[in-house]
């Protein structure tokens, strides 16, 4: 358990009317295209639900592939304060999740890479890019024997490329399907999106399968 | 292919199944609980593939500070205002101009609202005051179970041998629930938080169904959907995630694992289920589900492990379908249940 956070606000400072939020709430029912198309019109509450509902998510997801925090920040404010002077003109997307996650990726990347001369594929160069972990609360209650399966686990998951690793935690700890894995890993065709999966799944057979 | 044919890979690379592990909806839930209950024999596989799925985690996971997550907003709608000051002004930006600027102020509002609401709340567990509070109890005894509505909508599945407490005006101050025993809460969500009081621990929530279940000092807190928070005596506390499940020891140690939905919840469904069962744990739940008394004559061996599932079935049916099996004799008389081992 963590300790408790130290209060950085006063919330009273700053409580909203109640209504204000049921305002936000129109879009949770909305597909990503309808939410899209009203921020590209500028509609304000569009922004805030799409922060809302993403900046943890890429904030963390920032953090697979460098763990300088104020670095991410930097990248994830100029990704929004990009998209914002866009709007008017934005084009489509199909996940929203899936283009702030390649969105961020690249602009970490570059940030990373200047004065450097890689910047293309660099995800299967670093392969300390994407690393997985199981989660350890759940191990500890395992019985004896299963906990030894997961160890072997783990060393099979060593043995997947960055890449494959990238795609298993998007499909399994960010639960995104393979549509929204192709829009976050820029595959043209969903197919290679379950292509991708299978070959990683393929790897951790023998160890999956006893 | 059929989900009767698949295999273990075969789960963990289907969406709609991982779908159902990740974010459990009345859809997807209402389809595998159907699904599981006609094809027992691919529960272990089943289910070891959600807890694979479960146990795949980020190695770095560090949270967004509550200042970064301001700071970074404030700078992006700053950015944009900065934008529009130093650009020769056109008519069109001029319009949106004051707009924007009350945008800004509502938003960040709202955002400070949020972080009130979904990190604040709940830091500071009230006990609420009981004195000079009218509060109504409830309670079931062994044998029954009763679902109770309450004032703002909110269900209480209450099982056998539990009895809940609450203000008899619920709806219009605080909502909270003393819970000793078992119950299942689906709470509506009406903007003020529900919490759930249960082994000097509190469950706060908003809007989220979930099981509580507190016996021998010992309590665990599952979830099924939605989001809850719970804080022990000590101030400890932790979030939980759809499907998880916290156990707190009567130590105090505890630890969050995955769980069965049917085994945890399915008695507010007349489901009876048995997983690898002792006979303890059958004697336990058959005393508590039908409100009788049990003596066994003889020994079980404590390898011995019995799994099944009952639904709305009668006692006679239970016993038989548990103890004839494993070549016990049984008898009823005025609730009191006596069993035989021969063995």
């Amino acid at each position: 358990m963590k300790p408790e956070k130290k209060e950085i606000l006063s919330p009273t400072k700053l409580v909203l009317p109640l209504n204000q939020s049921e305002s936000l709430q129109q879009f949770e029912s909305k597909t990503d295209e309808e939410v899209w198309d009203a921020f590209d019109k500028g509609n304000e509450l569009a922004f805030n639900f799409i922060y809302r509902v993403h900046i943890k998510g890429m904030f963390r997801y920032g953090s697979q592939v460098t763990c300088d925090t104020a670095l991410i920040k930097d990248c994830v404010q100029n990704i929004f304060i990009q998209l914002r002077e866009k709007r008017g003109s934005l084009s489509k997307v199909n996940s929203i999740k899936g283009y702030l996650f390649i969105s961020l990726q690249r602009e970490i990347i570059r940030k990373l890479g200047k004065g450097k001369s890689f910047e293309k594929n660099s995800i299967e160069q670093n392969e300390n890019f994407f690393p997985i972990t199981l989660s350890h609360e759940s191990i500890l209650i395992q019985r004896e024997k299963e906990e030894e399966k997961r160890g072997l686990v783990r060393q099979a998951l060593n043995q997947l490329t960055a890449r494959q690793r990238q795609a298993i935690l998007l499909f399994y700890e960010e639960g995104m399907s393979y549509k929204e894995i192709a829009e976050a890993m820029e595959f043209s065709e969903v197919k290679s999106a379950r292509k991708i999966i299978y070959r990683a799944l393929a790897t951790l057979k023998c160890i999956i399968i006893k | 292919m059929k989900y009767k044919d698949y295999d273990i890979l075969d789960f963990l690379s289907d969406e709609f199944f991982i779908q159902w592990v990740k974010s459990p909806d009345k859809n997807n839930h209402h389809f595998w609980n159907k699904w599981l209950q006609q094809h027992p024999e691919k529960r272990e596989t089943v289910m070891e593939a959600a807890s694979i799925i479960r146990s795949v985690k980020y190695a770095n996971s560090p949270e967004l500070s509550d200042e970064m997550y301001v700071d970074a907003f404030e700078t992006i709608i700053k950015a944009g205002k900065q934008k529009t000051e130093n650009q020769p002004t056109t008519t069109s930006w001029f319009s949106f101009y004051p707009l924007r600027n009350i945008a800004a102020f509502f938003l960040l509002g709202f955002c400070g609202w949020m972080i009130h609401y979904h990190m604040l709340v709940g830091l500071q567990p009230e006990i609420p005051v009981v004195v000079e509070e009218n509060t109504v109890f409830r309670n079931v005894p062994a044998g029954k179970k009763s679902i109770i509505t309450l004032a703002d909508s909110s269900r209480v599945f209450l099982n056998a041998n539990s009895e809940i407490e609450y203000p008899a005006a619920f709806n219009q101050g605080e909502r909270w629930v003393k819970l000793t025993g078992e119950a299942f809460f689906e709470v509506k969500r009406n903007g003020k938080p529900f919490s759930v009081f249960a082994n000097n621990t509190e469950i706060k929530v908003l809007g989220t169904s979930f099981n509580v279940k507190e016996a021998n000092k010992d309590l665990s807190v599952a979830l099924v959907s939605g989001i809850v928070q719970v804080k022990d005596s000590k101030g400890n506390q932790v979030r939980l995630d759809p499907m998880e499940m916290l156990a707190i020891k009567e130590d105090g140690r505890f630890f969050k694992t995955g769980f069965d939905t049917l085994e945890i919840t399915g008695w507010k469904d007349r489901i009876l289920v048995f997983r690898s069962a002792s006979y303890e744990d059958v004697k336990q739940k058959i005393e508590n589900w039908y409100g009788v008394e049990m003596t066994l004559k003889g020994k079980v061996s404590s390898q011995w492990k019995y799994s099944g599932i009952y639904k709305d079935e009668t006692l006679e049916n239970v016993l038989r379908g548990i103890f004839i099996t494993s070549g016990m004799q049984y008898n009823i008389e005025n609730r009191k249940v006596t069993l035989y081992n021969p063995k």
